[in-house]
C-alpha cells in the first residue's frame, strides 16, 4: 500500500513535468506604463 | 505509557483546523496585495500547495522531520514512510496525550503554510509549473530538515538548547530567507510604478489579516499540545503582539507619511503574529507588548530598506516573515522566563541562552539560503521559473491558469 500511495504521487509529479507551462494568450494592444495591464478579452470587453 | 487526554485531544484537532485556515487566509493577504491581472495565480499558489504538501507530508515530509532519528540529528528515518507505524494512539516522544495522527496533522498543517508564504516574494512572474516542483523540493529539502533540527528530541539544534516555540525559526525565518533568494534569483517584475506595489483589493488583504490572526490562535496556543495554561499564555501573548504591532505599523507610516495606513494595519499585526510565534510559551503578556513594539519599528524599517534597495520581494515576505522571525527568536533569548516556559533568557540573567538563539537563527538563514538557491536553479533546468514578457504583461491568471477573476 506504501509501494501504490508512492507511485500514485509520482504520476502525479510527472504530469506537472510533461504538462503544458501556460495558456496561449493575446497580448492587449497597449498598457499604459504602470497600469494594469487587462487580459485582451476582458479589456476589450470595457 | 502514554494515555489520551480528551481536552489535549480536542485542543490540538481544533488548533489543527485553526492553522488549516491560515492558508486560505494567506491567499486572501497575498492576492488583495498584487494586481487584478494576478490575483487568481497567486492565491493558487497558497491553495494548491494545501493539497500539495498535505500528500508529500503524509509521504515522506512527516518522518522526515519528525521520524526516528537517522544518527546525527539532521534529519529523520523513514520509519513512519506514508504514516506506517503512525496511529490513533499517542506517541511516545511527542504530545504523548494526544493520538498520533493528531499530532502529525496539527504538523502538517504548518508544513503547508511555509511555502505558500515564498510565494509572495516572486508573485506576478513565476511560472506555475516551476513553483510546484520548488515547493515539493523546498518542503522536502529546507522544511523537514529544519523542523527535525529545531523540534525533534534528536535534533541538533534542540539539543543546543535552541527555543522556537511555534515555528519562528523552521517556519517563518527559513520562508524568509528562501522568499529573499527567491526574489533576487528571478529578477525584478516589470511594468510597477516605482518603487510600490499596486494592491488591488485592500479589503481582500484586510480579511486575510483577520483571518491569519484567527488561525494564529492555533498556530501558537496550539503549539503547547494541550488544553492547559501554557496554551492559555500563548494564546495570550499571541494577541497582545499582534495588537502591539498593529498598532505600532500604523503610528510609524502615520508619521512617516502623513496618514494612518489601513493596509499598514495589517501587515504590521501580522509582524507581531511572526515575531511572537517563537516566543510565546516561552515568555509574559508584558514582554509581548515590547516584542510587538519592536517588530513593528524593525519590520518596518527592513519594508523601507527593502524597498530602497531594489530588491523585488512583491509582497515583503522578507521584511515580515525574514526580519520578523529572527527578531523574534533573539527576542525569545531576551525576554524568556522560566516562569512561563521553563527556561531563562537574559534579562533573567541567563544571556547564553541569546547566543544560542543566535546561533539558531544564523544556522537556519544560511541552511535556507543555500539550498534555497541549489532548488532554484537546479527547477530553472527543468522549467523556466520565469513567465515570459507577453505572459506577465497579460497576467498570470490569463496567461498560466486560462481565467480571470473579475467578469467586467
Amino acid at each position: 500500500m506504501v509501494i501504490a500511495a508512492l507511485v500514485s504521487f509520482a504520476i502525479l509529479l510527472i504530469a506537472w513535468v510533461v504538462a503544458p507551462s501556460g495558456a496561449s494568450v493575446a497580448t492587449p494592444d497597449a498598457a499604459q506604463p504602470g497600469m494594469d495591464a487587462q487580459p485582451a478579452r476582458v479589456a476589450a470587453s470595457l | 505509557m502514554p494515555t489520551i487526554d480528551s481536552g489535549d485531544t480536542a485542543w490540538v484537532m481544533m488548533s489543527a483546523a485553526l492553522v488549516m485556515l491560515m492558508t486560505p487566509g494567506l491567499a486572501l493577504f497575498y492576492g488583495g496585495l498584487v494586481r487584478r491581472k494576478n490575483v487568481l495565480s497567486t492565491i493558487m499558489h497558497s491553495f494548491f500547495i494545501l493539497g500539495l504538501v498535505s500528500v508529500t507530508w503524509v509521504l515522506w515530509g512527516y518522518t522526515l522531520a519528525f521520524g526516528p532519528d537517522t544518527g546525527l540529528g539532521l534529519i529523520g528515518g523513514l520509519d513512519w514512510l506514508a504514516l506506517e507505524g503512525v496511529t490513533g494512539e499517542p506517541s511516545d516522544v511527542y504530545a504523548t496525550t494526544v493520538p498520533h495522527l493528531a499530532f502529525m496533522a496539527f504538523q502538517m498543517m504548518f508544513a503547508i503554510i511555509t511555502p505558500a508564504l515564498i510565494s509572495g516574494a516572486f508573485a506576478e512572474r513565476k511560472r506555475f509549473k516551476a513553483f510546484v516542483l520548488f515547493a515539493v523540493a523546498w518542503s522536502t529539502f529546507v522544511y523537514a530538515p529544519i523542523a527535525h533540527w529545531v523540534w525533534s528530541p534528536d535534533g541538533w539544534l534542540f539539543g543546543l538548547g535552541v527555543l522556537d516555540f511555534a515555528g519562528g525559526t523552521v517556519v517563518h525565518l527559513s520562508s524568509g530567507i528562501a522568499a529573499l533568494v527567491a526574489a533576487l534569483f528571478i529578477g525584478r517584475r516589470t511594468g510597477l510604478i516605482e518603487p510600490a506595489t499596486e494592491p488591488h483589493d485592500v479589503p481582500m488583504t484586510v480579511l486575510g489579516a483577520g483571518l491569519l490572526w484567527f488561525g494564529w490562535f492555533g498556530f501558537n496556543a496550539g503549539s503547547a499540545v494541550g488544553a492547559n495554561g501554557l496554551a492559555a499564555t500563548a494564546f495570550v501573548t499571541t494577541n497582545t503582539a499582534a495588537a502591539m504591532a498593529a498598532i505600532t505599523w500604523v503610528t510609524i507610516s502615520w508619521l512617516h507619511k502623513g496618514t494612518p495606513s489601513v493596509l499598514g494595519a495589517a501587515i504590521g499585526a501580522v509582524a507581531g503574529l511572526v515575531a511572537i510565534t517563537p516566543a510565546a510559551g516561552f515568555v509574559t503578556p508584558a514582554a509581548s507588548i515590547l516584542i510587538g513594539l519592536g517588530v513593528g519599528i524593525v519590520c518596518y524599517g527592513a519594508a523601507q530598506l527593502r524597498l530602497r534597495a531594489r530588491v523585488d520581494d512583491a509582497l515583503d515576505v522578507f521584511a515580515v516573515h525574514g526580519v520578523g522571525g529572527a527578531f523574534g527568536a533573539l527576542a525569545t533569548g531576551i525576554f524568556a522566563t522560566a516562569a512561563v516556559g521553563g527556561v531563562d533568557g537574559a534579562l533573567a540573567g541567563n544571556g547564553g541562552q541569546l547566543v544560542i538563539q543566535l546561533i539558531g537563527v544564523a544556522v537556519v538563514a544560511v541552511y535556507s539560503a543555500i539550498v534555497t538557491g541549489a532548488i532554484l536553479f537546479l527547477v530553472n533546468l527543468a522549467t523556466p521559473i520565469r513567465v515570459t514578457g507577453d505572459a506577465e504583461e497579460a497576467g498570470l491568471d490569463l496567461a498560466q491558469h486560462g481565467e480571470v477573476a473579475y467578469q467586467p
